[in-house]
């Protein structure tokens, strides 16, 4: 079942204690697999449905009991990334046999019960915080029935539940099978321009517009909170023209709230230790803070047509 | 004196021993012939006489200098026996000592390159010496040492960073208000008292600049009068040559110390009486831990950590009329001399396994004030005078009992005096509004200590009157003040309800903040004799006067009241360190709103209070069926323990244990590694030549049960000499320094007629403080998982990494640290093996006989001493490097989880039957800058709500990063205030040593 069967998906993480993915104390379940496949992504690792190993080099002690042991001599301390992934079979020996942890295996089978039974331990935490678990990724839609299943067994724990996503979902089996059990959707709106969308996110943005509308006109029959959410990225969705486009498309439908995400530049070291290059090596920008002033301006942008971005 | 073993056959001598001696005669020469040094070897009571030996393990090196009848000579032969013999353990060593400042002096005990046995005094007598013939070259090595570091510092960080200051200065700005009143809250239409800011107070706000801008003097007021006294009257006789009874001999001096003293009143004071004649005195106890300081009169202003100044005139009298006195007369020689100097005495001399605080004092406990609040002195006097009737005229219990009434009217006394003070201030004083302030101050010691509180301005001067009374009879460690907000409630509610309009009403309110705040004020007149070690083992610890809020009343009902909220104001305004403010929180009977202030000032104060779990707490207590009520009325003492108010002595810090010390020994067959002594009982060899990894039974070890037991044998044997020690000091204070009023505040005492020394209390106890609960139960798990478990590594392979600081097996440093689930990453094994270290030092403390009644208790806190103890250790299966800081109280390791709540969840898991001393989770929490103050105090009330409904007992949070404390270390000017609770107490940072200040960088911070 290791990753084959596309509507099982693998878990990256489960990152508990976070304060920053919803309201109070959250456990985080990161889905592994995504439609879109973002330059920035800042989880790269979650990009793939597909098992991966990862190689962190501050955490390695230079031991070679890795090098030694991999059956297929993919491990090369000559090579940048150190795993040729063309030769390595995941077949996972390496990682067994490291002291050090700096190699290990991206992405595991769960089962829901297993996720509920690792989150549940912190539930006392979301009592007094009035927090709860969000589901994020890569983006969780895409196993609509296991995200389901998920969703039906933490809600009948009590447990308050959020889901992150990019949109990009088919209709009526998300409002079948997920709507129902979900608490608050933040809902990632990145670029509004199709073909921009296209050339940067990898896919076009038709449906992932189509469907915000759809549920945002429901909203008053399915009490769902949903927060439309923009991560500034300089020069790509960080510019006057595409968030004067988002602005609008919020406020014509009447939208009042919504978030501008800080960019942090810090995610170009994820994609070494997957052994992806950094495509923006030479782009000084990507590699900077956004300054304070400026993304000020962001915020001016939506506050000038009503909508709050606090 | 005492004998030691000459070496039977002496090795030739090396050429040190011929320069340590000639250096030595010019020594010799400079005090016989320079009559400026000369008169150094005299006291008031003739000449100094004692004898000091030095030599080597190895026999190279033997010389002795002898001061007799004002005459200094050197010998080669060591009189046997002598009062302090110095054994080092290399020839380099010797001569280093000699031209050492203070510190080094200390730094070569504590690396066990110097082993001192014998009279501390008289060493500490030698290093004055050493330091009238060197304190300018000292003084200079330490103003070189200070600049080198600062220099270091600064170049690392040469620009202030404004914004980290400036942080921590607008925590003050924003204040939130109460959501909901408490039901015991009658008076305040905002608890929280939002409107008020320090600049409100401009006398306590200077009281507060004063804190940090006078530099503390020595003072010599109570050591000079009490040893006029004994000089008088006689110490080991009477005048008429009869042995005197301890507890009259006490009273009667102490009753000439209360009188004679002086009465002052610090300017714009609202409170009368101070605990010494200097603004912010210190104290010396001269049977105590006093001539501690004898080797750095000289230096101890120039010394980089705490300086206090020393004037020429007070150096005169401890020098020559104090101290030679009391070279032998104190709790360390008491019991060298009566048990010969035992092993257990010679253990806890070399710092490195226990430290046994009653070679200073006992104190840790809470006076009943709200009967001295009730009755005054008068009232108990009658109620002693009455229980005579009960002894014959010649028993001890009569006796006890003259003692209690003479304490009792040497303090009222010392009112009295204040009272004329007062008055004479008054007559004299040219504003209108201070001359009314010191006229009522005047009418106020009329009436308290002597007859019953009336007024919260009344009972606020009897408790500070007869805390400074307390403090005049004994060293002041941990003595504490109790529930102040309970007991101060009544006084403030009966001003209040003589008040008529609501003008008067609120200003009254204001008047109360600005009287608790002067009453915190005065805690802070006063600091701890702290000789340069204490620097290193206790560092920036004041005397620890807890104070406790909250909880429940005695009889179940909601404590939080009007003074509850009023103390927390003051606690939020000045944050300072002492009082230590401690609050209780009672699941079920607090209010969420109550809990959420206490977070709110935990993040403004970065520190402060400190919270319990009532429940929690008072479950660990269940063993000892203590009555409902007086279980309900349990305060924190010193740092965190609990003690029944006003019934218990609990002395609570008897010890401060490192129990890593035992699991080194456990691998090492008894030896210590860096003392490279073995005074441990054999339990098994390592043999590290042997890297067997297929076998590990040839290691000595067959399970790991067996490594387990000959942990416990070796924590056996030094729990039992600690013990031993604790108990022949307990002895000690009995006969040197009994505490007659103490006992006459402590219930049961009257009744008994007897002396809380020899267990006159209601309720008796010893409690100790275990040290590296989690640096132990991590080194375990080490061992259990990949030694017998998973038979990855050979123990022998380990061992030889921990000998070798893993210097040699980064893949095993690597696997240790990374592939064991450690204590506080939510593992179950991990919880039991932390429970089944807890539950073996509970159950053997537990099984030993306590020399008051009552038991031993255990508790897993630390004060600094994880810092220090972890200096005085190798390298650890855990992977702990050599040197490296314990975790602090019974924190997890910062690398045990990335997840706060897997720390928070194991902590409070904990089973609570084997903690009957309490605990120190300490959790450092950064806020997310640009969230609202209503969104942080919302999430630290939800970590610590959690926390408390899972079981914890205590936790306490420094809100601050350490990019903030890195900013400190070099630029401490700008953080003069910096507060930061270490493991139970808060301190300054910037008064810590390095080593405390990159411990506290380096404690894991979580986000917010």
């Amino acid at each position: 079942m290791n990753g084959k069967n596309p509507k099982i998906p693998l878990i990256l993480d489960i990152k508990g204690n976070s304060l920053d993915d919803g309201p109070g104390i959250r456990s985080v379940v990161f889905f592994k697999g995504c439609p879109l496949s973002c330059v920035w992504c800042h989880n790269p690792e979650s990009k793939k449905p597909g098992p991966e190993i990862s190689f962190d080099k501050t955490e390695c002690v230079d031991c070679g009991t890795c090098v030694e042991i991999c059956p297929e001599n993919a491990l090369d301390r000559s090579n940048a990334f150190f795993i040729d992934r063309e030769k390595c079979t995941l077949c996972g020996l390496c990682i067994e046999n490291c002291p050090s942890g700096a190699l290990s295996m991206v992405g595991r089978v769960m089962s829901p019960e297993e996720i509920v039974r690792a989150v549940i331990k912190d539930k006392p935490f979301f009592i007094n915080s009035g927090g709860g678990v969000t589901l994020s990724g890569g983006e969780p839609t895409l196993y609509m029935d296991f995200l389901s299943a998920l969703l039906q067994k933490l809600k009948s724990e009590g447990i308050h539940t959020l889901l992150e996503t990019c949109g990009l979902f088919e209709w009526a089996s998300f409002e079948k099978k997920v709507l129902p059990y979900i608490d608050t959707i933040y809902y990632d709106i990145k670029i509004l321009d199709p073909d921009t969308h296209q050339k940067f996110c990898g896919a076009k943005n038709h449906r992932i517009l189509e469907n915000f509308t759809r549920l945002h006109r429901l909203l008053p029959d399915t009490g769902v909170d949903l927060l439309a959410r923009t991560p500034l990225i300089p020069d790509i969705t960080a510019t006057e023209k595409n968030l004067t486009a988002i602005a609008d498309f919020l406020s014509n439908q009447g939208i009042t709230r919504a978030r501008l995400l800080a960019y942090n530049p810090l995610w170009h070291e994820k994609n070494e230790k997957i052994g992806t290059p950094d495509t923006f090596k030479n782009n000084k920008k990507m590699h900077e803070w956004i300054a304070g002033e400026k993304i000020e301006t962001f915020h001016a942008i939506f506050r000038k047509r009503g909508i709050t971005t606090g | 004196m005492f004998f030691f073993q000459s070496p039977a056959n002496r090795i030739k001598f090396s050429p040190t021993n011929l320069l340590l001696n000639t250096l030595l005669k010019v020594f010799a020469a400079n005090f016989n012939f320079r009559p400026k040094l000369k008169q150094y070897l005299q006291s008031d009571q003739g000449w100094i006489d004692f004898s000091i030996g030095f030599c080597t393990d190895s026999g190279t090196v033997s010389a002795a200098v002898i001061c007799k009848n004002g005459k200094v000579s050197v010998s080669k032969i060591i009189p046997d026996p002598v009062d302090t013999l110095l054994t080092f353990y290399s020839e380099k060593a010797v001569i280093r000592l000699l031209s050492a400042t203070p510190t080094e002096q200390i730094f070569m005990v504590l690396k066990g390159e110097l082993s001192p046995t014998g009279n501390a005094s008289y060493l500490n007598l030698f290093f004055f010496f050493l330091s009238l013939l060197l304190s300018g070259k000292q003084k200079k090595l330490m103003e070189k040492e200070r600049r080198l570091s600062t220099q270091n510092l600064l170049k690392a960080s040469p620009v202030p960073r404004k914004e980290l200051s400036d942080d921590l200065q607008k925590r003050f700005q924003y204040l939130m208000t109460a959501e909901t009143i408490d039901k015991n809250v009658k008076y305040l239409n905002d608890p929280f008292l939002s409107k008020f800011s320090i600049d409100d107070f401009p006398r306590v706000k200077q009281f507060l600049d004063d804190h940090f801008t006078v530099k503390p003097e020595v003072c010599p007021e109570l050591p000079k009068l009490v040893t006029d006294w004994y000089k008088k009257n006689g110490w080991e006789t009477d005048r008429a040559g009869h042995p005197w009874h301890p507890l009259l001999r006490k009273a009667q001096a102490y009753k000439y110390l209360m009188e004679n003293r002086r009465p002052l009143i610090r300017e714009n004071d609202l409170i009368a009486g101070t605990t010494t004649t200097k603004d912010i005195g210190v104290v010396v106890y001269p049977e105590g831990h006093g001539s501690m300081i004898w080797g750095e009169l000289l230096t101890v202003p120039h010394r980089t950590l705490n300086p206090y100044d020393v004037s020429e005139e007070t150096l005169g009298i401890l020098h020559h009329e104090v101290f030679p006195f009391w070279a032998r007369r104190n709790f360390r020689e008491w019991v060298r001399q009566e048990y010969k100097n035992p092993l257990c005495q010679q253990i806890d001399e070399r710092f490195a396994i226990y430290f046994t605080w009653k070679q200073a004092t006992i104190s840790h406990t809470i006076p009943d004030f709200p009967k001295l609040l009730r009755l005054g002195t008068s009232g108990i006097i009658a109620e002693i005078k009455e229980q005579m009737n009960a002894f014959d005229n010649a028993s001890d219990e009569k006796a006890t009992l003259t003692a209690m009434v003479l304490c009792l009217e040497g303090l009222t006394g010392y009112s009295r005096s204040l009272a004329r003070h007062a008055e004479e201030k008054a007559a004299s004083e040219k504003n209108p509004q201070r001359k009314a302030e010191l006229t009522k101050l005047s009418k106020i010691c009329s009436q308290v200590v002597e007859r019953p509180a009336r007024t919260l301005d009344e009972a606020v001067n009897a408790v500070w009157i007869s805390w400074i009374g307390l403090h005049m009879e004994s060293t002041n460690a941990g003595l504490s003040m109790g529930r102040l907000d309970q007991w101060l409630q009544p006084y403030f509610a009966a001003d209040m309800e003589k008040l008529t309009t609501d003008a008067e009403k609120k200003a009254y309110i204001k008047y109360a903040v600005e009287l608790i705040g002067c009453l915190y004020m005065r805690c802070t007149d006063h600091l701890p004799l702290t000789p340069d070690i204490a620097n290193w083992v206790f560092g920036g610890s004041s005397s620890d006067q807890a104070i406790t809020l909250g909880g429940m009343t005695p009889d179940g009902d909601d404590g939080v009241c009007d003074m509850t909220y009023i103390f927390l104001k003051v606690t939020e305004m000045l944050s300072i360190r002492d009082p230590n403010v401690n609050a209780r929180f009672s699941p079920g009977i607090n209010s969420d709103t109550y809990l959420k202030r206490l977070c709110e000032v935990n993040l403004i104060t970065t520190a402060t209070p400190s919270m319990h779990n009532d429940s929690a707490v008072m479950e660990s207590l269940a063993e000892f069926n203590y009555p409902i009520e007086d279980l309900r009325n349990w305060s924190a003492t010193g740092c965190v323990e609990p003690t029944l108010s006003g019934k218990h002595i609990g002395h609570t810090n008897f010890q401060m244990m490192n129990m890593v010390a035992a699991l080194e020994m456990a691998m090492n067959n008894g030896r210590h590694p860096l003392l490279d002594w073995k005074f441990g009982p054999d339990t098994g060899k390592i043999e590290t030549e042997q890297t067997d990894t297929e076998n590990p039974e040839a290691d000595g070890f067959k399970t790991f049960d067996d490594f387990f037991n000959a942990f416990t044998t070796q924590f056996t044997f030094n729990i039992d000499q600690s013990i031993r020690y604790n108990e022949m000091l307990g002895g000690a204070h009995q006969q040197l320094r009994p505490t007659p009023l103490l006992s006459s505040v402590i219930d049961g005492c009257i009744e008994k007629g007897k002396d809380v020394t020899k267990g006159g209390a209601r309720y008796n106890s010893s409690g100790a403080a275990l040290i590296g609960l989690a640096d132990v139960t991590d080194s375990l798990l080490v061992i259990k998982k990949l030694v017998y478990d998973e038979k990855k590594v050979s123990l022998a392979r380990l061992k030889k990494a921990v000998d070798e600081n893993f210097e040699n097996d980064p893949a095993l440093h690597a696997m240790v640290t990374r592939k064991v689930a450690l204590f506080g990453s939510g593992s179950d094994e991990a919880v039991l093996m932390a429970d089944r270290v807890a539950k073996f030092a509970h159950d053997h403390y537990g099984s030993k006989p306590h020399y008051r009644g009552g038991k031993y208790t255990v508790g897993f806190w630390s004060m600094s001493n994880h810092v220090a103890y972890g200096t005085l250790t190798g390298a650890l299966p855990s992977g702990r490097l050599r040197g490296k800081a314990f975790t602090p109280g019974l924190t997890p390791e910062p690398n045990a989880s990335k997840n706060l709540l897997d720390n928070i969840r194991d902590v409070a898991r904990l089973d609570k039957k084997n903690i009957t001393n309490n605990i120190a989770f300490n959790v450092k929490m950064v806020p997310a800058a640009g969230d609202s103050r209503e969104k942080t105090v919302g999430d630290m009330f939800s970590y610590v709500k959690t926390y408390f409904d899972l079981g914890g007992m205590q936790m306490q949070m420094n809100v601050v990063t350490s990019e903030t404390l890195k900013d400190a270390m070099a630029h401490p000017e700008t953080y003069r205030n910096l507060l930061v609770r270490i493991s139970g107490y808060n301190a300054y940072f910037v008064t810590l040593n390095r080593d405390m200040q990159i411990e506290l960088i380096e404690r894991a911070e979580y986000g917010m």
